[in-house]
């Protein structure tokens, strides 16, 4: 298999989606000339015309509803909101129009419409360019959200996400695109709530997503190489749907669990899978579940100040240490 | 504020008399700290704080018995404290005692108590649901409660004291370690059994090794076998000449196979048969009542570096000698290497000790309770007997069957011992 970056993934995957199906097509501030602002569009405006990849104005209320519109009359758009920070902007398009749609008017159309957005900190972007606003977005029926965290989940959700009828918002990640990865070949698809064990492991499961879920992995790893503790990683890459099932068999084999997550604590990912747990596992939990998350402040510039904010890999290995139970599993 | 209840400090407990105080208002307590000496039905126990803080009240005088449950001392920060002798938390106590002087608008104590609890309850002596808080992870209750174990018994090691999986499953392991008396020489002088009555351990010119957990745990499970289940013995001597000529075959036939059977797994074997025949055998005498077990789980006593295990072959009479033979290889290897689990210790019904290979004549063994039997084999040796008077060499191996004799009786341990024997000297019914 070849090692690919997430950023050329997300490029090759658009390319294909657009010559596979002619209604596909791309909107976006600054995706054409000037090739998106993290090139995932780079060559596309080339290859297929200013008709399938268009420049918007900056005005994001304006263009997703344009895309919900779109959507409505039978084209594929595969929106691209610069960061996720801007999106607040189009909330009303996405929660109001784009998700409820299908519901209200009697099935009579839905919206195959998909939001690419990076999101994420650790870029010194400060307070505004820098959130993770998931949360908000799972919290809505009638959307879908995915958050990958290797190129070859990107590949296989990406198509998904633009085969898919439903509005769906996909979740990048700033300090993922350069992650390479290997990439499958052929044209596969990963089925929306299924989650994934990236690594199995019998002392606790670290349960994240997108980047976070990237580091659970590193750091698992590294516990298995220091022969420290088997920890069990599952990347729950779909948000809404939740592939709950993974999760609670994860934790009914481990008993012990740590959401992992780069949002902030409070009414964030991990407080939903805590409530899962403890609904579909309470019997078989051995200790209180945890959620290592970011500090609850807006993002600061200042890099001593980020680095203390955002929460990684030593917060994470702190918690695994302070969670772990006193027998080793073989 | 905590309260610090009666705990029920065995399995039989009803109630407990505070025989003395060691600790008193106003004093400063700590987690663990020893706050009293109780009798119960069986021995004097201590109670030990759960909570830390100043000891505010003592509810329940030295003398005075009371149900398991009740509040016998109140733990605070201090702002609380009261006089020894002011009761102000209603207490019930037996007939004979001072009465209470509670309120007659309080409800009984029984209904106010706290809100988790362990799944522990008695209906004895009028006490209702009286019962007792005990911190658990869900896990561990869950575990306890498949494997028969009593919370109160089990100390926590999680924080605050949370009882967790860890905890259930050393309990488990020590609860499976078999006290089989010869197998393995036990320092038992380091066990203070009734201290009055053992002379000092003289120090000089000697190495003192502290137990590990598991050496303990042998020391009082052996103890506590030895000194509540009234042992008797019964031997007998077993022809095992067909049976070496049998096995000799097999491991011939299963060359192959890579499977080797032992003597030891066609005495499981024929245990587990006459098991069968003989249910109360495989049974366990508990509160006044014999529990017959309907499966056969034969543990097998395995001699380890830092003591004894005894894992078990479960359902050894549903199972082929092949299976029996593997299971008790992977079994053996795994308690060597220490790697058996909670599981493969758990559950045994009736144990064999084997000293066949250290050239042992004769031996007794310890009952693992809750079993009411136990199995120790002794050697087989080339002996002369008579055949038909004339002096024929065979090989005869002694074996002696210890019994609990509240539930075992000699003629039913003697009719067991010699179905085992007719089904050793007829070996090929061990393979049908």
């Amino acid at each position: 298999m070849a090692e690919i970056s997430f950023r050329q993934v997300l490029n090759d995957t658009l390319r294909e989606e657009m010559q596979r199906d002619e209604n596909v097509f791309l909107m976006g501030e600054e995706i054409g000339n000037f090739e998106g602002s993290y090139k995932i569009t780079a060559g596309l405006l080339k290859e297929f015309g200013s008709k399938r990849v268009v420049d918007t104005p900056i005005a994001e209320n304006g263009f997703v509803g344009m895309a919900v519109g779109a959507a409505m009359l039978g084209l594929r758009p595969v929106v691209e909101i610069m960061t996720f920070n801007f999106i607040a902007l189009a909330i009303d398009e996405i929660l109001n129009h784009a998700a409820k749609i299908y519901y209200m008017f009697g099935g009579q159309t839905p919206v195959p419409m998909v939001i690419r957005t990076p999101g994420g900190g650790g870029q010194q972007l400060s307070a505004t360019h820098s959130q993770n606003l998931e949360a908000w977005f799972a919290h809505i029926p009638g959307l879908q959200v995915v958050a990958p965290s290797t190129p070859g989940d990107a590949r296989g959700l990406l198509r998904t996400a633009i085969r898919n009828n439903n509005p769906v918002l996909f979740l990048e990640h700033l300090a993922l695109y350069n992650a390479k990865g290997e990439v499958p070949e052929g044209d596969y698809t990963i089925p929306f709530g299924q989650a994934k064990v990236t690594k199995e492991g019998k002392d606790l499961t670290v349960i994240s997503y997108s980047r976070k879920a990237a580091i659970a992995y590193e750091v698992a790893s590294r516990f298995e190489r220091e022969n420290k503790l088997s920890v069990e990683v599952v990347d729950i890459r779909s948000l809404r749907p939740l592939d709950r099932e993974t999760l609670v068999n994860s934790v009914k084999k481990t008993g012990r669990a740590i959401i992992f997550e780069e949002d902030w604590r409070s009414y964030g990912v991990g407080a939903e899978i805590v409530a899962t747990l403890q609904e579909d596992a309470f019997d078989y939990l051995d200790a209180p579940i945890k959620r290592v998350a970011s500090v609850e402040v807006p993002l600061p510039y200042s890099k001593p100040l980020e680095l203390a904010a955002l929460t990684g890999a030593q917060e994470l290995e702190d918690a695994i240490n302070d969670l772990a139970p006193r027998r080793r599993r073989r | 504020m905590a309260e610090v209840n009666m705990p029920r400090l065995s399995d039989t407990m009803q109630e407990g008399t505070i025989t003395r105080w060691l600790k008193h208002v106003g004093d400063e307590v700590k987690r663990g700290d020893v706050l009293a000496e109780v009798e119960t039905d069986k021995a004097n126990m201590e109670v030990e704080a759960y909570d830390s803080g100043i000891l505010e009240q003592l509810v329940v005088q030295e003398g005075e018995t009371v149900p398991i449950g009740q509040v016998i001392a109140i733990i605070g920060s201090g702002a609380g404290t009261h006089k020894e002798g002011q009761h102000e938390v209603p207490v019930t106590r037996r007939s004979g005692q001072t009465p209470p002087v509670a309120p007659a608008s309080h409800e009984s104590p029984a209904v106010k108590q706290p809100s988790v609890f362990a799944g522990i309850s008695t209906q004895q002596n009028g006490v209702g649901a009286n019962r007792i808080f005990i911190k658990a992870s869900p896990l561990a209750r869950r575990m306890a409660e498949e494997h028969g174990i009593d919370l109160l018994q089990v100390k926590g090691t999680g924080p605050g004291g949370r009882i967790v999986r860890d905890d259930i499953e050393d309990f488990i392991e020590q609860r499976a370690i078999s006290p089989t008396a010869a197998a393995q020489p036990q320092p038992e002088q380091y066990v203070r059994v009734a201290p009055a009555s053992v002379p000092e351990v003289s120090m000089a010119d000697a190495e003192v090794v502290t137990l590990t957990s598991m050496q303990k745990t042998i020391a009082r499970r052996l103890t506590e076998s030895k000194q509540t289940v009234p042992h008797f013995y019964i031997g007998n001597e077993i022809d095992m000449t067909e049976a070496l000529k049998l096995r000799q075959d097999l491991n011939v036939a299963l060359t192959e196979e890579g499977i080797k059977i032992s003597v030891n797994d066609l005495i499981v074997k024929a245990c587990a048969l006459a098991l069968e025949k003989f249910p109360e055998v495989n049974g366990s005498y508990k509160d006044g009542q014999f529990v017959l077990h309907k499966k056969i789980h034969i543990g097998i006593a395995v001699d380890v570096p830092s003591g004894l295990v005894v894992p078990v072959i479960r359902d050894a009479n549903t199972k082929g000698l092949r299976t029996i033979a593997r299971e008790a290889k992977v079994l053996g290897a795994k308690a060597q290497t220490g790697k058996l689990t909670p599981t493969e210790l758990d559950g045994g019904t009736f144990s064999i000790s084997n000293l066949g290979m250290m050239d042992v004549t004769d031996f007794v063994a310890v009952i693992n309770p809750p079993q009411a039997a136990i199995l120790a084999v002794a050697a087989t040796r080339k002996t002369f007997v008579p055949i038909d008077d004339q002096p024929v060499i065979r090989d005869i191996m002694h074996v002696t069957l210890s019994s609990d004799h509240r539930i075992l009786y000699g003629a039913t341990v003697a009719r067991f011992l010699k179905e085992v024997k007719r089904l050793l000297q007829n070996p090929f019914l061990l393979l049908v």
